[in-house]
Order: structure tokens, then C-alpha cells, then sequence
């Protein structure tokens, strides 16, 4: 059954490919909508099959590959990765919708965003390290392709940025599946967690310090986020709606999955310093998010500090904090998706994300009403507050890890506070106030805003408003993902205290 | 003081000497092409259909509700029944609000012969003694007149400017719809035309006297008496136009109402907040009110000109922030009439002491209106005719 949520998108983009012809551009869109749709419904399909009451690995298949290489086609679901597949299949259909006016070879775009998609699902449903790092892989050429290809003007020179820092990512992560084999001495890459009687402190150290630099770029953690804000720049809407909802979450689920699951004991040891870490993250993306002009960079780089959240849960381990991180990658999945929407909406309708330029896009008449209302929303449920699912994601992070780390937690919370003030900055300066044109005046060269501002389609609008709606919903009736993922982060809050239990009894 | 932002112009900005050339040589402010004449035309006619429902509602108010401290039904015309009720809850209706916020920009601002005889002895005679037959019979304003002696007699002044107001627009009522009328009949068909229409229309009507009485109790007493010589121009018009086209109120939520901010002048004669100075774009959002007039002018807009608004920007989504733009336009077309129709002397003459005293109406003139949005009198570029 979830092979086929690999088949689906994977069919679907090399049939784009091999589509005959020159279809127009919209008839591939509509394919492709088709292909992710039908993606989307075999996810429900998935989640109703999904028993929440196990923390186990569900619904496995696996077939023996390259036996000698220890590389196993083993796939599972579990609390940790259902929502993220689901995550996944929505935003990628929001992303195909909102690909609008893809002119330049438009069957390789899509396809494209079908293997991004595909290979995302086989990452997070891989149960052997090198079938997770193969999609890991996988999915970064395509990427690289749409943000140099179908990028801004600068998109060279984010592109290649992208690509060394999450080649660096792969190979530090593959380096690490592997220095983990040649220490065990047996090629086995299933998912295990290391015990110390196999491994000394030091080896464990090592292997999993390499696996959190090579997910701490994906996530991104500061200082290795440089290539984020300017990816997120260059790139079109949905590409940006796709890597910030989705594809960061490869990041966070990577810490969780195999830097916590694999080294439990080691993760213990240097908890303290990564919650430090998570804090000193949050703190900085929140503090450059409020000195950015670019609305889009300024959303960027609140994604930075949003996903030193999940960091800071994740070192606690508490069985309320790893909730607390499933929760996070889900509403930030929707609500940085639904920011980075409507910046691109701004952007189609004034040609500007420059906040000194924009100014009184709520304009009733001839502004921006409906995109700056459910930007109002946006900003609110990032800000985390309450009845959204921003809200309900900070609160369980903070309440499972201010016992454990009181410290870094308070600084998060600050954190947490200056994402209202960077977000009231980029609602004040661009919706409220009085819509003008800029004074010709003014010495702003390739930026100017027109009263005459095209209307916003109300269609276009659809993804944007079933995200909003999705992200009240979450934030109202959070129960059914807590159900869905309590029993898996439980079992991975246990795994240390499981290990030294283990551990002990085996000396003794 | 602080200067307030200035609404961002886009065309270009005559200047106090060019204002003042342009109405010493009788032409118009606005610029003379078809399409302007469809926008004035065309609004002035749903603006005569609106002002007539407005003119009726304020003399009903004035003569019907007069003296009612809690008028609930003042905008139903008497009519209160269930279905009126619901509709008016609805607002499936013509948005009174937007003529009592009028009359109140003209009872604050407080200029000209009106306001002068409002605050005169006889006046106060005549509220006296309709106080005095009307507490009699009403136990609560027999409570209230001991206790808030200036109540009632306030109460009476705004009624007063309420039937005036209501008076004035009736004349302009039927002089849009007459326009409207000539130009289908060809008889108008240039901007200069319009404006020598309406300047003829207001002239006619100059020496109308406004006069108001109400019944108490059966007996007939006068408010506003014929004795006190109130006219239609220089007593009810020139106020108005002075209170509503350029002074005006600041609306809320456009400027900081705080005095600290100082953003608005303590001088109410600075004031520099009406329609003439307006900025269309914010019509529509919270706090402006004029978007009732243009949400009313919507209900009843001729459909040449709804054509045209379906045809350019943002069709029928932004169609309010065109009727004000037009609105503004017409309004520059009357404001022109009502200056032409005040010269002194006729323009023609040669005589030095009449040359004199017409240029300094129209220096006064120009140096009000050089701040005005005067930008948008010029073609607008590239707006394509119907």
C-alpha cells in the first residue's frame, strides 16, 4: 500500500515527460493537480488504514535489494511520519496549484515537482538509512532545477548555494550511515537504535555529531542557514511553498528519526547543548526576520527561528515535547506554506515585496483585501496565537521542555514574542495605512506601487484559504494529530531511559 | 503644526495663477472631452436621484421627528412597518447616514446667514415658545428643558439646519435630474455647458427663501420665519459648499484624532477635509463615510456610465472608488457654477473697479481650490471611451 504513494507521483512525472507533444501549459498543470490529487487521497487512504494505538512501524513492505550492500527496500509509517506524508500530499498539491503561468518548459517543471513529492514520501517512509538517504537525495536535484531554472534574477547564484550546502548535508549524512556499518562491523542499515556495548561514547558521538550538522543544514540551524533565505528569494511561490513546508521537514525529521532514534545515549549527553543551540537559533532567525525589507526573506527567515522549536523539543525528548515537535513541522508545514502563498500573491498583483515600498494593501477597493486578511491570520497563528495551530504546537514544545531546559526554553519563548513584532512590522508597513503610489520622488528604482492593482482571482485564492482554514482547524481540534502521533513520540521518549535500562542490565 | 501626508497626486497640479486665468477667463476647471462629460453627467443624475430621497427623508425628520430625543425610526418616512424595518436592517435601502453626516459637517462648521440667524434673539424667542407649548404636552421634555436648558434649543437649531439642508437639496435634486434630461436631449453636451446649467440653475434659485415651521400641538410655529430673510444661495448654499466641499470633517481612521498628534488644525477654517480634497482610494473602508453616498449613487447609476466603470480597472470590484472619482469631478463642475454665478461684476466687463473686484473673487477662489485634487481635472491618460 504505500508503494504506492511512490508509484503515484514517480508514474506521474515520467508520464509528463513522455506526455507527446507541446501540451499547453495548463493542460500539464491539470495533470499534474490530477497526479497529486490522486497522491493526496491514497494518503487518507493510508491514514485510515494507520492504527494510532501503535508506536511501531505500520503497514511495512520490504523486498531485498542489494543484499550485499545492506540496501533493503523496507518501507513503515508511524505516528512520526503520518502527518508528515500528509503535510506532503497537501502542500504538493497546493504547490502545483499555484503554479500558475509556468511558460518555460512546463512539462519538465512539473514533473519535477511530482519526483520533489514522490521522492519526500519515500523519505520519510524509508525504514533502512540508505533507501532514506537515496530520496533524501533524490529530491535535491529537482529542486536545484526549479530554483535555477524557474527562479529570480539572482537564482544562479542560490541555486548553486542550495546545492553545495545540502550536498555537503548528504554526504556528511551518508558518511554517517556508513561510519556506522564499518564500526558494527556488519552491513546492517535497518533502524536500530546503537547500544554502548556496541559502540563506545566517542563512536557514537562522531557518527551522530555528523548526522546533526548534516540535518542541522536541511532544518536549517543557525549558523548553517545562509542558503535558506536566499533559496526562498529566488525561487518562484510554489517552489518556496514546497521547501519551506515541506522539504525543511526532511531536516527535523532526520533529528528525530535517526540523530534521537539511532543515538539515544549520545543525544542525551549533548541534549543540553543543543537546547542552548535551538535557542540561540530561534533567537537569531527571529532578530534578522525584523531588519528584512523583503517581505519574503523576512518570512525565511522566521522559518529559521520556527524550526529551533523542534530542535529545543527534540533535545528535551519528553514524551509532551516530541508531541510538541510533530505538531510544530505540521503547522509550520501549513502556515509557512500559506505565508509564502500570499508574499507571492503581493508579488504577482504589485511586482514588489519591498516593505517600504508596499503600503495599504487592505484597501477594500483597490487593494489586496482578502490576501491581506488571511495574512492577518497567518501572521497570528505564527505568532502562536491561541485558537490557531501555531498556538497549540509552541505551548506543548514549551510546557514538555521548560521543565528540562528552563533556560532555553525562556529564550524561545522570547523567541516567540518577536515573531509577533517582525510580523506586525510586515502587516503594518504593507497592508494598514493608506494606499498611495510612491511619490516619483522617491529613490527606489525597480520598485514602485500602483494604485491600479490588478484583482486577485478568487480562485486562485482556493489554496490559501483551505490552508487558513486548515491551520484554525488544527489550532481548534488539535486532538486528532496528538492521537495520531502520541504512541510513536512516547515509544522515541523512551528510547534513552529503554537504552540505559538495556545498557545496565547487561553489565549487571 | 505638523503637515499632514499629502494624498499623493498623480496628474498634474494647476497652479493659484493658472486657477486663477482659467476662471477669469470663464473656463472650466475640468477638462472639456467626452468622457468627462459621461462620468458628470451620468453621477450627477444618480447623485439628483439620492439627494431626492435624502431632501424628502431630512424634511421629514425635521417637521415629523422634531424634538424626538430618541428618533429610532427617523430613516423609515413614517413608514415604520415590519417589511421596512427588516429591509432597512438589511440595508436593502438609501443610506440616510451619509445626509445627517452632512448636516452635521454644516451645523459644526457653522457658516454664513444660517448660523448667524440661529444664534439670534428672535430665533431663541421662537424656540422659547415652542418649548413651552411642546413641554406642556410632553412630560419628557418637560423633565429634560429645567434640567439641560440649552438642550431644546439646540435640538431646534439642528432641526433648523436639517430642513434647510433638506430644502437646498431639493433645488439640486431636480437640477441633476434636469441636466441628465438635457443632455439627452442635446441641449448640453460640453463640460462648459454643465457648468453654465448648473451655474443658470443656481442662479434661478438664488433669491428661493428658506423658510421652516413646525406643528405643536395643532398650532403652526415658525422656526426659520420668512422675516428673517434666509435665502437659498448665500444663506443655505455657500455654507454648505463651504462646509462639505472644502472643510469638511477628518474621517476616522485617516488621521489621529489625538490632539498631542496634532495632525488636525484646531482652526476648524484650516480644515482642508472635503470632497474636494478627498482621496477616493480609501471609499469603501471603515470610517469613511462618504462610501454610503457611493454605495446609494451605485443603486441608481445610469447604465452608460455602468458601462463604462464595468469596462475599466477593476469592474464592478472597485466601482465605488470610480463613482467617487467621478463624484469628485461633477463636484468640481458645481463648486465651478457656484464661483462663476458669484462674481461680482460680469466677466466681460472692462470697467477697472469691476476687473478688480473679479479678481480677487477669483484669487480667493484659486488659492482655496491650489490645494484641492485638482489633479484629477486634466484627461486622465489612456482610459478608454465607451
Amino acid at each position: 500500500m504505500l508503494t504506492a504513494l511512490l508509484l503515484i507521483p514517480f508514474l506521474g512525472a515520467l508520464a509528463l515527460v513522455i506526455w507527446p507533444g507541446q501540451p499547453a501549459p495548463e493542460t500539464i498543470r491539470r495533470g499534474a493537480i490530477l497526479v497529486l490529487g490522486l497522491q493526496l487521497l491514497w494518503s487518507l487512504r493510508v491514514l485510515i488504514g494507520f492504527d494510532p494505538g501503535d508506536g511501531e512501524m505500520q503497514m511495512q513492505e520490504s523486498i531485498s535489494w542489494v543484499q550485499s550492500l545492506g540496501l533493503e527496500y523496507r518501507l513503515g509509517v508511524d505516528g512520526l511520519s503520518m502527518p508528515l506524508l500528509l503535510v506532503n500530499a497537501g502542500l504538493s498539491l497546493v504547490s502545483a496549484f499555484a503554479s500558475i503561468g509556468i511558460s518555460q518548459k512546463p512539462k519538465l517543471y512539473f514533473a519535477m515537482l511530482l519526483v520533489i513529492s514522490g521522492a519526500v514520501n519515500g523519505a520519510f517512509l524509508a525504514n533502512n538509512l540508505l533507501l532514506f538517504f537515496l530520496f533524501y537525495e533524490l529530491e535535491l536535484i529537482p529542486l536545484w532545477l526549479l530554483i535555477a531554472v524557474w527562479g529570480g534574477k539572482n537564482r544562479a547564484y542560490a541555486a548553486t548555494k542550495f546545492l553545495i550546502f545540502t550536498a555537503v548535508s548528504g554526504v556528511l549524512i551518508l558518511g554517517a550511515f556508513l561510519g556506522l556499518a564499518l564500526v558494527k562491523g556488519q552491513v546492517d542499515f535497518s533502524l536500530t537504535p546503537v547500544m554502548s556495548g556496541q559502540l563506545s561514547m566517542g563512536a557514537q558521538l562522531v557518527l551522530m555529531g555528523a548526522l546533526l550538522i548534516g540535518f542541522g543544514i536541511k532544518v536549517p540551524l543557525v549558523p548553517f542557514h545562509t542558503w535558506l533565505p536566499e533559496a526562498h528569494t529566488e525561487a518562484s511561490t510554489p517552489v518556496s511553498v514546497l521547501l519551506a513546508g515541506v522539504l525543511l521537514k526532511l531536516g527535523t525529521y532526520g533529528l528525530l528519526r535517526f540523530c534521537l532514534g539511532l543515538f539515544p545515549e549520545a543525544w542525551a549527553r549533548v541534549a543540553p547543548w543543543l537546547a542552548l543551540w535551538a535557542a540561540f537559533s530561534v533567537l537569531y532567525g527571529s532578530l534578522a526576520a525584523i531588519v528584512q525589507r523583503d517581505m519574503k526573506r523576512m518570512v525565511a527567515y522566521s522559518s529559521v527561528g520556527h524550526m529551533g522549536y523542534v530542535l529545543l523539543a527534540a533535545a528535551a525528548a519528553t514524551p509532551v515535547a516530541l508531541l510538541g515537535a510533530v505538531f510544530q513541522m505540521v503547522s509550520h508545514g501549513l502556515i509557512s506554506a500559506l505565508l509564502f502563498l500570499l508574499v507571492g500573491v503581493v508579488y504577482r498583483k504589485t511586482g514588489t515585496r519591498d516593505l517600504e515600498v508596499l503600503r495599504g494593501l487592505l484597501n477594500p477597493e483597490r487593494g489586496l483585501p482578502l490576501t491581506g486578511s488571511l495574512m492577518i491570520v497567518g501572521v497570528m497563528a505564527s505568532a502562536g496565537l491561541p485558537g490557531m495551530a501555531g498556538f497549540i504546537s509552541e505551548f506543548l514544545v514549551f510546557r514538555g521542555s521548560l521543565a528540562a531546559y528552563p533556560l532555553a526554553t525562556l529564550l524561545c519563548m522570547v523567541g516567540s514574542g518577536l515573531t509577533a513584532v517582525y510580523f506586525l512590522l510586515l502587516v503594518n508597513r504593507a497592508f494598514f495605512g493608506r494606499l498611495a503610489v510612491t511619490p516619483a520622488t522617491e529613490p527606489i528604482a525597480d520598485a514602485r506601487l500602483d494604485i491600479q492593482l490588478p484583482a486577485v482571482n478568487l480562485r486562485d485564492q482556493v489554496p490559501a484559504m483551505v490552508l487558513t482554514s486548515l491551520v484554525v482547524a488544527l489550532g481548534l481540534v488539535p486532538a486528532g494529530l496528538g492521537r495520531l502521533s502520541e504512541s510513536a513520540t512516547t515509544a522515541m521518549s523512551q528510547l534513552p531511559a529503554l537504552v540505559a535500562a538495556i545498557a545496565s542490565a547487561g553489565v549487571g | 503644526m505638523q503637515n499632514i501626508t499629502p494624498a499623493i497626486r498623480q496628474g498634474n497640479h494647476p497652479t493659484v495663477e493658472q486657477l486663477e486665468q482659467q476662471l477669469l477667463r470663464g473656463q472650466t476647471l475640468l477638462a472639456d472631452t467626452p468622457l468627462h462629460l459621461l462620468e458628470v453627467v451620468g453621477v450627477l443624475e444618480s447623485y439628483g436621484e439620492v439627494l431626492d430621497a435624502y431632501s424628502r427623508n431630512l424634511i421629514f425628520q425635521a417637521e415629523r421627528q422634531f424634538l424626538n430625543p430618541l428618533p429610532l425610526f427617523r430613516f423609515l418616512d413614517g413608514e415604520v412597518t415590519p417589511a421596512k424595518i427588516w429591509r432597512h436592517l438589511l440595508h436593502d435601502r438609501i443610506n440616510f447616514e451619509y445626509a445627517e453626516y452632512c448636516q452635521k459637517a454644516m451645523f459644526w462648521h457653522a457658516t454664513g446667514g444660517l448660523d448667524a440667524y440661529l444664534d439670534s434673539e428672535p430665533f431663541l424667542e421662537n424656540c422659547q415658545a415652542i418649548i413651552r407649548r411642546k413641554t406642556g404636552r410632553d412630560p419628557l421634555l418637560g423633565l429634560l428643558n429645567p434640567l439641560f436648558p440649552e438642550f431644546l434649543p439646540e435640538l431646534i437649531r439642528s432641526a433648523a439646519t436639517t430642513h434647510a439642508l433638506g430644502q437646498f437639496w431639493r433645488v439640486m435634486s431636480d437640477l441633476f435630474l434636469a441636466l441628465a434630461d438635457a443632455e439627452r436631449s442635446g441641449t448640453v453636451r460640453s463640460i462648459p455647458a454643465v457648468v453654465d446649467f448648473i451655474r443658470q440653475g443656481l442662479v434661478d434659485a438664488a433669491a428661493n427663501p428658506i423658510t421652516y415651521s413646525v406643528e405643536v400641538a395643532g398650532e403652526t410655529m415658525p422656526v426659520l420665519p420668512p422675516e428673517a430673510g434666509l435665502t437659498f444661495l448665500v444663506d443655505v448654499a455657500v455654507p454648505y459648499v463651504e462646509a462639505v466641499f472644502l472643510r469638511g470633517m477628518p474621517f476616522l481612521g485617516t488621521v489621529s484624532f489625538n490632539a498631542q498628534a496634532q495632525q488636525i488644525s484646531p482652526d476648524q477654517g484650516q480644515f482642508t477635509y472635503g470632497a474636494l480634497f478627498a482621496d477616493p482610494l480609501p471609499t469603501m473602508g471603515a470610517g469613511i463615510p462618504p462610501s454610503l453616498l457611493m454605495q446609494d449613487m451605485y443603486r441608481h447609476l445610469p447604465e452608460a456610465l455602468h458601462d463604462w466603470y464595468r469596462d475599466v480597472t477593476r469592474g464592478e470590484g472597485d466601482v465605488r472608488v470610480k463613482i467617487c472619482s467621478s463624484f469628485q469631478k461633477s463636484m468640481f463642475c458645481v463648486t465651478n457654477a457656484a464661483i462663476n454665478g458669484t462674481f461680482p461684476f460680469p466677466l466681460d466687463s472692462s470697467e477697472p473697479g469691476a476687473v478688480a473686484a473679479n479678481r480677487t473673487h477669483a484669487r480667493a477662489w484659486a488659492q482655496r481650490l491650489s490645494q484641492a485634487r485638482t489633479d484629477c481635472l486634466d484627461e486622465e491618460p489612456g482610459s478608454p471611451l465607451p
